[in-house]
């Protein structure tokens, strides 16, 4: 196992370096930087402007800049100054991501919760009326973007406000006063605010991995060790939980090391449409102030995350799948 | 009884289609949905095409100085609601108050008619840039009091004109982006397999490298290369290369490894001791090999470019002003105001073309797959 960790862990630095360059290079390929609208503003003198920018360390060479950045990251888990917001960008990032995490996680347990259920009722009860139906449903699902269903979501939640009175948050994390709350209070306040977007989320994931394991599941039922199964008289339960379902679920633990990336990507649209403290309304305002490590270093966080998820993956397929030998 | 039998004997001296597109044709002429999602696809690309004739006003027209904010859709009346007899299709013209307890604007039917006649003269546009027109399937004549089938979006345009208008720019670009990035997945798969060597680890190096980052990040990197305020026809032209430049990884990939094994396959040694050349043996002989392949993966990649492509509009950095995409008349639908989207379900509406081209596509990609794969053949 710990050879297995070490070759990946050595194979995945050349693209965890390649990935950085790229990231560091096409921020710099964007004109202008950060003091562009600086310099526009008669208040702030010339003089101000070159400290500033040495500061920054702008005023030096690009491949410069990358060393001084890769160095401190590298050495001081450093990922540089956020300009926008004056604090070093780890500062910014931790509570985005902690709040992102809390959508997403939420949002996975329900996506498993809901698909897996399904995907195997589908198999198990092929062609039934539940399964056409089911089938034909998740087929329209699949084609609606996230941020579609949730502002039609958005529509149904505020006819029922306004039907019946009902308080049902639909922005932000947090209510008026949270900061006077007891704890409980306060953990009841932001389940309240992160149920309905962690459901969009998972539904509209959901379609695609239900058809998944439907297909698996069909698949591995009508393979010969499910007969020789049925045939020496397992009862139908352990034949489908057991060795149907253990064998159709690995492709979909292939995937796994995904979530780890997506837990800390957050929820993209979800987030903008719901107003949601996470992290991609906040990339999306740095993109506006040009805000460069800001961008940068989030963006090298999750890809690293990614890589390491993905040998999670591997070992988890190991541990599923006996015919994978590790190492 | 008998009758049946020359049938029988006309159906064998019909030559049998041997070629695989003409069984992958027959196939698919026997799945029912996968045509009608082709056929609807076709109706909704000419809908495209005609949009400024079928639209009732120009794309992005609107009065100063009377503002129909949110103008709700104006249902198109058949009867005289006086006697009740059928009588030339007309619309009511809607009249504004401010209600002084909302304070919120308040459209009303007036009792005012606006009748409907067909080939109105209107906005001038160009079909396909090329054919100039001024003729109009449909309106009012009227300037004050035009049809609104859709309602009116947050300038008080008409939201049915920049749905049809929005049609044109939602479905080309996802569409140009998959044929994009499947030449040059094609392109950078085979120059992997066939130089091998520098260019090969060069090509899978970078294929690894755009996989790492993930797409959302990776996609607000590359459009913050360019300025925000650029011209909104290069800002199109901006996201297709983006949506392009990013989704080839999986293609080459699968190219590559194709290709490596039909390298040593004797056709290619052949077309090689020809004197072919590279180019050559690249274009008309090794890739061929995948042409099945390559159709599916197509039809059922253009799906999550289209939703894609409507998802970066969604957040304001794809289709921007005066051009419109499905993705960015939902923007718009935001932009009013959250807690009041209520008072105006119809801004949703483009949301819906979406899922329905979406849903074609699907059909049509999976009906595609299903007669190309032998193992679904009945």
């Amino acid at each position: 196992m710990i050879p297995f960790l070490l070759r990946r862990l050595v194979q995945s630095i050349p693209t965890l370096f390649l990935a950085s360059i790229l990231i560091f290079f096409v921020i710099q390929l964007a004109p202008g930087d950060f003091l562009t609208p600086a310099k526009l503003n008669p208040n702030i003198s010339p003089e101000q402007l070159a400290a500033l920018q040495s500061n920054f360390g702008l005023d030096r060479h690009p491949i410069e800049q990358y060393f001084l950045w890769m160095k401190n990251m590298l050495f001081n888990f450093d990922l540089g100054l956020s300009f926008s917001y004056q604090q070093p960008v780890l500062d910014v990032i931790k509570p985005r991501i902690a709040n992102s995490m809390y959508l997403v996680l939420l949002s996975t347990l329900l996506f498993y919760a809901i698909a897996i259920p399904i995907g195997v009722f589908g198999a198990v009860r092929q062609n039934s009326l539940g399964d056409k139906t089911i089938n034909v449903i998740l087929y329209f699902l699949l084609g609606f973007p996230s941020f579609f269903l949730a502002l039609i979501v958005i529509y149904f939640i505020l006819q029922i406000r306004s039907a019946t009175g009902l308080d049902i948050p639909i922005n932000g994390m947090t209510s008026n006063g949270f900061d006077s709350m007891t704890p409980i209070q306060k953990f009841l306040d932001i389940a309240k605010h992160l149920l309905i977007p962690a459901i969009i989320l998972a539904v509209s994931d959901a379609a695609g991995l239900t058809r998944v394991i439907r297909g698996q599941m069909l698949e591995v039922m009508r393979s010969d060790y499910i007969r020789t199964a049925r045939a020496k008289g397992v009862s139908e339960r352990t034949a489908i939980w057991k060795h149907t379902f253990r064998n159709a679920i690995l492709p979909i633990v292939a995937g796994i090391g995904g979530l780890l990336p997506g837990a800390v990507a957050g929820a993209g649209f979800i987030e903008v449409v719901f107003a949601y403290p996470g992290i991609t309304p906040m990339i999306l305002d740095a993109l506006n102030a040009q805000d460069l490590y800001l961008i940068a270093g989030f963006t090298v966080i999750t890809t690293v995350l990614l890589v390491i998820g993905n040998a999670l993956s591997d070992i988890l397929l190991a541990v599923v799948d006996p015919r994978i030998k590790v190492g | 009884m008998t009758t049946t039998a020359p049938a029988t004997t006309q159906k064998k001296d019909k030559p049998l289609g041997q070629s695989q597109f003409s069984v992958a044709w027959q196939q698919f002429r026997k799945n029912r949905l996968a045509q009608a999602g082709g056929l609807m696809l076709i109706l909704l690309y000419v809908m495209a095409i005609f949009a400024p004739f079928i639209a009732p006003d120009a794309l992005s027209s609107y009065s100063t100085s009377n503002i129909t904010r949110f103008h709700p859709p104006t249902p198109i009346q058949f009867r005289d609601p006086d006697t009740g007899a059928f009588t030339r299709p007309y619309v009511f013209k809607y009249t504004q108050q401010l209600n002084m307890d909302t304070f919120v604007n308040e459209f009303k039917p007036s009792a005012e008619r606006c009748p409907l006649y067909f080939g109105v003269r209107g906005a001038s546009y160009k079909i396909l840039g090329l054919f100039p027109g001024n003729l109009h399937l449909f309106g009012t004549n009227k300037e004050d009091c035009s049809v609104y089938l859709f309602g009116g979006e947050d300038l008080g345009r008409d939201l049915f004109t920049r749905t049809l208008y929005a049609s044109q720019i939602s479905l080309t670009i996802g569409f140009g982006a998959v044929l994009i990035t499947t030449l040059i997945g094609l392109m950078m798969g085979a120059m992997a397999a066939y130089f091998g060597g520098i260019v090969d680890t060069v090509i899978m190096r970078l294929v690894e490298v755009l996989a790492a980052i993930p797409y959302l990040f990776l996609l607000l990197l590359l459009r913050s290369v360019f300025p925000r305020d650029i011209n909104p026809i290069l800002a199109l032209y901006v996201i297709l290369g983006i949506l392009a430049f990013i989704g080839w990884g999986g293609l080459a990939r699968v190219t590559r490894g194709q290709l490596l094994s039909v390298r040593e396959q004797d056709f290619v040694s052949a077309a090689k001791s020809l004197g072919a050349s590279d180019n050559r043996i690249m274009w008309r002989h090794m890739l061929p090999t995948l042409t099945t392949y390559v159709i599916v993966t197509t039809s059922l990649a253009i799906p999550s470019f289209i939703l894609l492509e409507s998802g970066l509009s969604f957040l304001g950095i794809g289709a921007v002003e005066p051009y419109a995409s499905w993705g960015s008349l939902l923007k718009a639908a935001q932009d009013g105001g959250l807690s009041s989207l209520n008072t105006r379900p119809w801004v949703l509406i483009p949301g819906f073309f979406i899922v329905f081209t979406v849903m074609c596509f699907q059909l049509l990609g999976d009906g595609l797959r299903d007669a190309f794969d032998p193992r679904k053949r009945a």
